[in-house]
């Protein structure tokens, strides 16, 4: 294998591709599906609710606002300003505090407040906003709540939220793209408009080819699932091992790939190929979203293993050691595939004469 | 002198289906063969044994004194191929096709400006060949075909729905690279275009090979030559064929002209079309 040859069929690749409204819109799906899904259920999920705050004059109702956990609060500088806001969905609710407001409060005057609200808000955000509001305003009153509220969790660990359950989807839905279905399409491709013949008929070979589009399918696969950690503003603890499940991932969906693009003959049987299998290749990370389902049916999927490092690593803050189970078998089903790549590459020379 | 393609007795099956069946031939540096045969005769087969996209079921085949069976890198580096299908990168340029081609047979400071000039194609060598016509695709295709100065040329097909103009250049191109001492197999089914470019030609039918040989042989050993005579006789014109070809030629080309106004005298010779109908008894 001349290594030279497949770095010039890679860069070919890496050229024509961004030329193909196809693999442009297979890379950008990932991404615009990253922003619709934050968009989405990191609102929906998002524990807290806006409240936008003019004070006319001082109070102690600004300071003791600022204390509290879980509430956005921003400051504005008219009233009318605040109700405009709050009208067009800036903040869930507005509060205006008049001149006085807190000595009223104190000598016991019970003043007005008015609370405005967003009619878009949430039922359970308002509900936030009024305990919350009340409490503040008892504590500048100076008075203490007659009973002690404790808060006590029934599952164990830290709850995780849903737009967090939707990332092992994101990043698997950029490695089935990128490391999948590029190499597979560019392949695919290559048959089809018998350029495959033509490199044949130079010093290249098949392995080359092959190779060149297996490496591409790694690096786009790596270079998307990254960015698009980066857009959930995923944190991690172990980062060396997020890299390195990444580049195991990316190599288990390039290999894949490889081989579904020279089991394909055409575009329409790559299609059929991964619309069919879909449910294969997607199915483990369902169970992230419903984690009330058994979690152990995940594992009978083979592309489980490839996707789980990465969950474990996002969701629950595990180390290098924690995953070298699944990044092992993740491995040797990547090997495991190369009998069938170098069996399924005869018969496309043979298809191809 | 060692043949620069030299292909010994082979055979090659689609299941039970024969497309080749034991041919053998030479082709000598410089020389350019023109390969002629119908549709399903076995040309397609024999270019891609020699190509090393296929392998023989039996027989040897020798490219540049090297044994191809399969692809072999050391072979293809000095070889050259056009296709029939125009398989080109159309999101490409002239220029990045050719520049790609250069870089699998790792050539780092190929001509590709005067390989497009050749073809005529330098003032469109930056735009994607999409935009490009029939003609333009297959001049390309010689270009591509040329970049790494091949020993052996295998152009399939190579003016095959061009405009005369592009036609000449292309049969320009093969004489130049000929003369250079490349040997050139040309698959065509065109007669006229193999007469004009072959220093031999080979008919194959049925995977068989029925002749090889030039075309001047040929046309000696299985033509007929003839001389039409056009003549005024009773107020009408009389078209009289004298074969040239028998023992008494000029008794009967005398009793065809006498006593009579003789307006026109054409020689006749056989085509290589009428001496492939006449040994395989197909036309193409």
């Amino acid at each position: 294998m001349n290594l030279k040859r497949v770095w010039h069929i890679f860069i070919k690749d890496l050229a024509v591709g961004p030329r193909s409204p196809l693999l442009v819109f297979m890379v950008v799906m990932p991404l615009v599906m990253t922003l619709a899904l934050n968009l989405v259920f990191g609102n929906l999920s998002s524990s807290e609710p806006k409240l936008a705050l003019y004070v006319e004059a001082e109070s102690a109702v600004q300071a003791e606002l600022e204390k509290l956990p879980g509430l956005r609060l921003t400051i504005v500088s008219s009233a009318d300003e605040l109700r405009t806001k709050v009208e067009a969905h800036d903040f869930d609710a507005g509060l205006v505090i008049p001149t006085g407001f807190d000595a009223d409060l104190r000598e016991g005057r019970r003043p007005l407040l008015q609370l405005y609200f967003s009619g878009e808000s949430y039922a359970m955000d308002r509900v936030v906003l009024v305990v919350n509001t009340l409490d503040v305003l008892r504590s500048v009153e100076g008075r203490t709540p007659p009973v002690d509220v404790e808060l006590l969790q029934l599952e164990e660990g830290d709850p995780i939220p849903l737009s967090v359950r939707f990332i092992p989807v994101l990043v698997l839905f950029a490695f089935v793209i990128a490391g999948l279905y590029t190499p597979a399409s560019l392949l695919v491709e290559e048959k089809e408009r018998k350029t495959l013949v033509a490199m044949l008929t130079t010093p290249a070979n098949l392995s080359e080819v092959v190779m060149a589009k297996g490496f591409l399918g790694v690096v786009l696969a790596f270079a998307l699932a990254a960015v698009t950690l980066l857009i959930n503003q995923v944190v991690i603890v172990d980062v060396p091992a997020l890299l390195v499940a990444m580049l195991v991932s990316a190599i288990f969906w390039s290999v894949l790939g490889v081989l579904v693009g020279l089991v394909a003959r055409t575009s329409e049987m790559l299609f059929a190929i991964v619309k069919g299998t879909g449910t294969l290749l997607m199915g483990p990370v369902i169970f992230y979203i419903f984690p009330d389902w058994p979690q152990w049916i995940a594992r009978f999927f083979p592309t489980f293993w490839a996707i789980d490092p990465l969950w474990q690593l996002v969701a629950n803050d595990a180390t290098l050691a924690d995953i070298v189970l699944p990044l092992a078998i993740t491995l040797a089903l990547s090997v495991l595939m190369l009998p069938f790549i170098a069996g399924l590459g005869r018969r496309v020379l043979r298809q191809m004469a | 002198m060692q043949a620069a393609i030299k292909v010994d007795s082979i055979h090659f099956a689609y299941g039970s289906q024969k497309a080749v069946n034991g041919i053998s031939f030479e082709v000598a540096p410089g020389e350019v063969l023109g390969f002629l045969g119908p549709n399903g005769a076995g040309k397609s087969t024999t270019i891609k044994m020699l190509t090393g996209q296929l392998i023989p079921a039996q027989g040897q085949i020798h490219i540049l004194g090297q044994a191809v069976r399969g692809h072999s890198s050391a072979v293809h580096q000095r070889m050259g191929v056009s296709f029939e299908e125009k398989n080109l990168y159309l999101q490409m340029s002239a220029v990045e096709n050719l520049k790609f081609y250069a870089n699998l047979f790792g050539i780092k400071k190929p001509d590709i400006d005067g390989l497009l000039e050749q073809v005529d194609l330098l003032k469109r060598k930056k735009d994607r060949v999409s935009s490009f016509s029939k003609g333009m695709r297959q001049r390309l295709m010689i270009a591509r075909a040329l970049i790494n100065d091949p020993e052996v040329l295998f152009l399939d097909e190579p003016t095959d729905g061009l405009d005369p103009v592009s036609a000449q250049a292309i049969r320009n191109i093969i004489r130049a690279r000929s003369a250079s001492g490349t040997a050139v197999l040309l698959t065509t089914h065109d007669m006229t275009e193999a007469d004009k470019l072959s220093d031999r030609v080979a008919f194959i039918n049925e995977g068989v090979l029925h002749a090889v040989d030039t075309p001047e042989n040929l046309k000696l050993k299985h033509g007929q030559r003839s001389a039409l005579v056009r003549v005024r006789q009773n107020g009408g014109i009389e078209e009289i064929r004298v074969a040239l070809d028998s023992g008494d030629t000029g008794e009967a080309l005398k009793q065809a002209v006498q006593g009579r106004e003789v307006l026109t005298v054409h020689t006749e010779e056989a085509s290589l079309e009428d001496i492939f109908i006449k040994m395989t008894g197909r036309g193409l």
